[in-house]
């Protein structure tokens, strides 16, 4: 079995015969399933990093951000604009604009 | 199209009708993405799908936000690697008359807010309308042939006292021609789409409720009892199957007539 902690949770990844499936700790303690039954065949680590990845995109973290545009010229103010830490590892970049409000 | 193998997401399977469409797809082999509101719910099937041999994931998730529903379409292909069945069945209730009247004055004393409207509106047709329509993206970006499943209900028809949900289940029960329609124009010919329109279901909404009520409803179905949840699966999975099946809504209701005997 194998664990790791992303966004402050548990999580475990544990083989059942010849598949993975994918626990949480949740807030009080108890352990939830989040996947049963994936990856068929796959090798500890490789199930790791992808039980890795689809928690990720099951439980999103960070803001969707179209700005702030901190190269633009003209300041408000004295206001200094930082832009997000997009590095951060909990920090989901989404990079596809949505198509119904197109910039 | 076979169930076996294929990979459906759900929405609104945390209980009833969506619950037991999970439970059959996985009964019959496919590999299912629980999608709900309510994670103690999530948690629960995806529990029992666990215990059946199944494949399963869960994500919570509101379908009226297209983050939220690109988040679970993402999250299917990471784990199942496609996407071939999409049953839109998110939905909830929030009854009431437009206009209620004061009995002394004969004065309109409250009336249905956006409050009761909005929600019903953003689950039943915009969360149906994203699930539908990111679904399909999916699937034709992936070049999987699919079914796209609405969701619709029998009071489509237009039942007093759901302005909100009538509207827009009449809405969900129109999507499958529009859509199958503008497939032929863009030369989409794998992906199909069918509206299912459940009438009185067993669901725990129903079965919970007055029983005099509950009887009184019965009475106007020929059946004369609820229509259960795995019925309207086993309609699903056979329209999965039957690839003749498209472009249109069917009923499923045991036989739900108007009081004066004429089926709705």
């Amino acid at each position: 079995m194998k664990s790791f902690t992303y966004n402050d949770m548990e999580f475990s990844v544990e083989k059942a015969q010849d598949r993975w499936d994918i626990s949480c700790k949740k807030a009080d303690g108890k352990a939830a399933l989040v996947a049963a039954g994936l990856f068929a065949g796959l090798a500890e680590g490789e199930a790791e990093a992808k039980a890795k990845a689809l928690v990720r995109t099951m439980l999103p973290v960070g803001v969707r951000s179209v700005g702030p545009d901190v190269a633009h010229p003209a300041l408000i103010g004295d206001m200094k604009l930082v832009g997000p830490d997009v590095t951060h590892p909990n920090f989901i970049y989404w990079d596809k604009d949505s198509s119904s409000f197109p910039r | 199209m076979d169930i076996k193998g294929s990979v459906a997401i759900i929405t609104g399977s945390g209980n009833g009708i969506g619950e037991a469409v999970a439970k059959y797809f996985v009964r019959n082999g496919a590999k299912v993405v629980i999608v709900d509101m309510v994670q103690k719910n999530i948690d629960r099937v995806v529990k029992d799908i666990k215990d059946m041999g199944g494949e399963v994931i869960g994500v919570q998730a509101n379908v009226s936000s297209e983050a939220e529903t690109a988040k679970f379409i993402k999250a299917a292909i990471d784990a199942f690697g496609q996407i071939n069945i999409v049953v839109s069945s998110a939905g909830i209730i929030r009854d009431g008359m437009m206009l209620n009247l004061d009995k002394e004055t004969g004065k309109v004393s409250r009336k249905m807010g956006l409050d009761k409207w909005q929600p019903v509106i953003d689950v039943n047709l915009t969360g149906t309308f994203l699930t539908i329509r990111d679904g399909a993206e999916a699937m034709v970006n992936g070049g999987w042939p699919g079914l796209l499943v609405a969701i619709s209900s029998v009071n489509k028809v237009g039942q007093v006292g759901q302005l909100n949900y009538s509207s827009a289940k009449v809405a969900d029960a129109l999507l499958p021609k529009i859509v199958i329609g503008e497939f032929l124009m863009r030369g989409i010919r794998n992906i199909r789409c069918v509206g299912i329109a459940p009438g009185y279901t067993a669901t725990p909404m129903l079965t919970g409720m007055n029983q005099d009520a509950l009887k009184s409803i019965l009475a106007d179905v020929h059946l004369n009892r609820l229509v259960e949840p795995d019925e309207v699966a086993r309609l699903i999975g056979h329209c999965v199957e039957n690839e003749a099946i498209n472009a249109t809504t069917l009923e499923i209701t045991g036989g739900l007539c108007y009081p004066n005997g004429i089926a709705k």
